[in-house]
């Protein structure tokens, strides 16, 4: 009996964390359909035209589709902006798998000389920010020809360290015996690599691919470092743009960045839960 | 063979030029000479870099030890709960949610005149024995560094929640069982067979939480622009600020000195993820 309050208390605290955490989104498909005269009328004292505080409608009074008409049909600007997006998070997921799984392949099966050290420099790599190597990627970008291109935010992502980590880790988890067997059948490596490795190390490339996707579908710092021109952006950079003023459209841009994000998280939980835990514990 | 093209291309963007900024910190750009640490005093004697110093230490200070608390007390409530995985996935939500989204939420919720000073001052006037609320302007007075903490702590208390839970979950169960038919009270087997447990856990997300106040930058330059408050002003800007500026040689000298410090925090963290 006394166990059984106890898990509802745990439960009770723990759904308020979790609801505190949710609650700011719970503003955004309202604000989206939300008229502007109305948004006019609450936010008033935010935009300058009032005295006293703002207030919000989860639930809009008079809802309208008008900013999501706006945005689809009358902003050609917006298409061109979200395949920009789309472009860039799919070239670099793409050139992460065939660059980084073999990668990950060799620094988990291969025993080879410097493999501890490259790892270590590997490992080194992912987990600086951005801002440290924003100098050393311009220097390199320049010598290229590649500033103000689409190239000088794909390349550099393509060969982050951080999916080859995590890919590895599950790779890692494929025992051993198995491809031992497989070498003594005579498998070629490249037939071990492709028939056993890839669907063996499924749960680890997924968790990559997802935490991929999330992390460049919100790219800033690396497009507003290396790309001059705005018709290059992406959307998580255009919508920071959008005053104030019109914030139910900005609010109808945010759903349309939102959905396919939201979507991934809830197609990839498992690998993603998963990939962060790699991330964290020996094993 | 298989290594070979991904390492090619972390040459080529990562190490090769990372090496010719470390040779660049010692020389003036333009005629290429070499001025020794002259840079590099130029850049500890600068205010705006140790106001950012100081900053970034302060919000390191406040921010970890919060994270990983709020995050270790809430994993611990979760283990075992029925509904842990759908609150876990919850608690997660930020991690898929773009920086501009958030920031267009807490422009209503934070300003001056916002959502959030509304209802405290409601709560105030509801409530006659509270002293009366004045407005707080977050973004511009010393609370900003509270609001940057929060979206910080919003955004990573689910990430570290997991790791929590699968160093928990390495524990063996017998031993706590054990204790309790034994008689020990939830805070002796805290005490004497979890912390313990934990303390590689402790190390881990203690470094990997000090990384992702690094990591941070983004949500602080959306919702406070390049020259925010002066709380906020973290060694982040000064890098984005001098690099918009061309100031080359500086930022070479900076970037050095933080990779150095990072590179400590890395390998500390190294010695234990690589044990696996």
């Amino acid at each position: 009996m006394r166990k059984k309050k106890r898990a509802w208390f745990a439960t009770a605290i723990c759904a308020a964390a979790a609801a505190l955490i949710c609650a700011p989104l719970l503003m955004i498909p309202g604000g989206s359909l939300m008229d502007s005269a109305e948004m006019r009328r609450i936010l008033a004292p935010i935009l300058g035209e009032g005295s006293g505080f703002a207030v919000w409608h989860l639930i809009p009074l008079y809802p309208t589709i008008g900013h999501f008409y706006r945005l689809l049909i009358e902003s050609p600007a917006f298409y061109r902006l979200f395949w920009n997006t789309v472009g860039m998070t799919a070239a670099i997921l793409l050139g992460q798998l065939v660059v980084g799984l073999p990668s990950a392949w060799a620094f988990a099966t291969f025993r080879f000389r410097g493999r501890d050290f490259l790892f270590g420099l590997y490992v080194v790599l992912m987990l600086l920010p951005f801002q440290v190597m924003l100098l050393p990627q311009y220097i390199v970008l320049q010598k290229l020809q590649m500033y103000n291109h689409p190239a000088a935010v794909v390349l550099p992502a393509i060969f982050s360290t951080f999916p080859v980590f995590i890919m590895y880790r599950g790779f890692t988890q494929i025992d051993g015996e198995i491809l031992e067997a497989a070498r003594l059948d005579g498998a070629g490596e490249w037939q071990i690599f492709l028939q056993i490795g890839l669907p063996l190390g499924k749960m680890g490339i997924q968790a990559a691919i997802v935490l991929s996707f999330l992390e460049y579908w919100n790219l800033v710092e690396q497009p507003m470092a290396f790309l001059e021109e705005q018709a290059m952006w992406p959307l998580s950079l255009y919508l920071p743009q959008i005053d104030i003023s019109q914030a139910g459209f900005a609010f109808a841009v945010a759903v349309m960045v939102l959905i396919p994000a939201l979507f991934v998280f809830a197609l990839g939980q498992d690998a993603l839960e998963e990939g962060i835990a790699y991330i964290g514990v020996k094993q | 063979m298989f290594l070979l093209p991904g390492f090619t291309g972390v040459m080529l963007f990562y190490l090769f030029p990372f090496f010719e900024v470390v040779r660049r910190s010692f020389v003036k750009s333009g005629n290429n000479a070499f001025v020794g640490t002259d840079n590099y005093r130029t850049v500890f004697t600068n205010s705006a870099f140790l106001l950012a110093v100081r900053n970034t230490l302060l919000y390191m200070a406040v921010g970890v030890p919060l994270l990983m608390g709020i995050s270790l007390m809430l994993s611990l409530l979760l283990r075992g709960l029925a509904l842990r995985r759908k609150l876990v996935s919850a608690m997660l939500l930020p991690m898929a949610v773009p920086a501009a989204v958030m920031v267009l939420t807490l422009q209503i919720l934070i300003d001056r005149q916002g959502v959030v000073n509304g209802v405290l001052t409601k709560v105030s006037e509801q409530i006659t024995a509270l002293p009366a609320f004045a407005a707080i302007d977050y973004l511009n007075t010393e609370w900003a560094l509270a609001v940057v903490v929060c979206s910080f702590l919003w955004k990573n208390t689910g990430y570290m929640v997991i790791l929590w839970l699968a160093g928990l979950s390495a524990l063996p169960k017998e031993v706590e069982e054990a204790a309790q038919v034994d008689g020990a009270n939830r805070w002796q087997s805290w005490h004497y067979i979890i912390r313990p447990g934990l303390s590689g856990s402790f190390f881990t997300i203690g470094m990997l939480s000090v990384l992702q106040i690094f990591k941070s930058y983004r949500e602080v330059w959306m919702v406070a622009g390049s020259y925010p408050q002066e709380h906020i002003y973290f060694l982040q800007h000064l890098l984005q600020n001098w690099y918009l500026k061309l100031e080359f040689d500086r930022m070479a000298a900076l970037t050095v000195i933080l990779s150095l410090v990072l590179l400590c925090v890395c390998l500390l963290l190294q010695k234990r993820l690589e044990a696996g």
